[in-house]
């Protein structure tokens, strides 16, 4: 039987980039952590001119389907870094 | 929305626009009940004098209210001038890119280096300190209360070092900003041992009042306030004609014009003299401590004022 209490983090990441390129068209992305836990690194275009709050928003709001409900495969992101390039 | 929703956030909505400054946070600004909370005052702390801080863990309405008026999902959340600005880890890279300097109208420093004179006992001491730190370098803050702090730990990389006699001090930029000129020598601590002395010539400096200069004020007409920093109790033994308690001195304080002539007291002059100090760092310029206090009142100009 297999179990999958433990979502291995390499297919959670692969989601979170994932969501953030659909979200942010041509950015580069880039998540790693485990546990529920990572950290974001986002260069995009888009970014350009926002304040930190704005860019935050841009990729929370990417990823909140992600970090929804009590089994949520996101339970923190414990840094994003939101850059333009 | 339900009736009892549109309630809270029209309460947060009166608290965010009530003060240019607010934090919504765990505990308070002297005592943060969570580490988060405490990064973000102690971010705060060194570029304001002064801040309002909501507990929300005094008030759940609040604490869930905040999380759906910023549709922002963890506490602390911080406000300037009634605009969200963002949890723990904006307010560190705010602080970081300049973004919050930005914000609050405040002019980002530049990474001047301070002159620090370090004494030789002083250097010896904290060389000490520093080998059961592990060597870790030695970090000064000042904040804008003029509130000094040192501690050992790994530099964050956004420090000026100053290096005297070959001993590195980090301070964040607006630390040494206001460290320019700062002496740190040894002196005796209240409690006798001996303990570092830092004396700091950028430190707001407050004026004393004798209590003959406060009786001459009070009959001259010239505006003023009087301030009693005494606790109730205190009042209750003893008072001097039309002092303002400082809890009702503080709830005025936004609208106050910052040339307002202040003058504070307390028992003997040592409480009011450390309020003085901290309305001199919020930019009050014409502000007093009296000498003696109400002590030296009662001995030398009103006899018919209770001695404690």
């Amino acid at each position: 039987m297999a179990l999958h209490i433990n979502r291995p983090a390499a297919e959670t990441t692969e989601r979170i980039e994932k969501a953030i390129a659909e979200a942010i068209p041509g950015c580069e992305v880039e998540a790693r952590g485990m546990g529920g836990h990572f950290e974001i690194r986002v260069v995009a275009a888009q970014f350009s001119g926002k304040n930190t709050l704005a860019k935050h928003r841009m990729v929370l709001g990417a990823i909140a389907h992600l970090m929804e409900g009590d089994a949520a495969p996101v339970h923190a992101v414990d840094k994003i870094e939101a850059v333009a390039p | 929305m339900t009736e009892a929703v549109s309630e809270v956030h029209q309460r947060i909505q009166k608290i965010v626009e009530g003060a240019p400054v607010v934090l919504f946070m765990k505990g308070n600004r002297d005592q943060p009940q969570c580490g988060f909370s405490a990064q973000v005052v102690q971010v705060l702390d060194r570029v304001l004098p002064q801040y309002v801080t909501v507990d929300v863990l005094a008030d759940a309405d609040i604490r869930s209210g905040i999380k759906e008026y910023s549709d922002w999902p963890t506490i602390p959340q911080l406000y300037v001038r009634g605009e969200f600005q963002g949890g723990c880890d904006i307010v560190r890279e705010m602080y970081g890119n300049g973004e919050l300097h930005q914000a609050l109208g405040l002019e980002k420093p530049g990474a001047g280096e301070p002159s620090i004179s370090v004494s030789d006992e002083a250097l010896e001491m904290l060389r000490e300190a520093q080998q059961q730190y592990g060597g870790e370098p030695l970090h000064l803050g000042i904040d804008a209360r003029f509130r000094a702090s040192l501690g050992f730990g790994p530099a964050s990389g956004e420090e000026v070092a100053v290096v005297t006699s070959g001993f590195t001090i980090l301070l964040d930029p607006d630390s040494a900003a206001r460290a320019d000129g700062l002496e740190i020598g040894v002196g005796s601590s209240p409690s006798g041992g001996r303990g570092l002395t830092l004396n700091n010539p950028n430190q707001p400096k407050v004026a004393q009042m004798s209590v003959a200069e406060l009786d001459q004020l009070r009959r001259s007409g010239v505006a003023h306030h009087l301030v009693d920093v005494r606790t109730d109790e205190e009042r209750a033994k003893a008072k001097i004609d039309g002092a303002v308690p400082f809890s009702e001195f503080e709830a005025g304080l936004a609208e106050l014009d910052r040339d307002a002539k202040i003058v504070l007291h307390c028992h003997h002059g040592g409480r009011s003299q450390r309020a003085a100090e901290q309305l001199a760092a919020q930019g009050f310029t014409d502000v007093h401590n009296l000498a003696g206090g109400i002590d030296a009142w009662s001995r030398e100009i009103d006899a018919s004022v209770p001695k404690y």
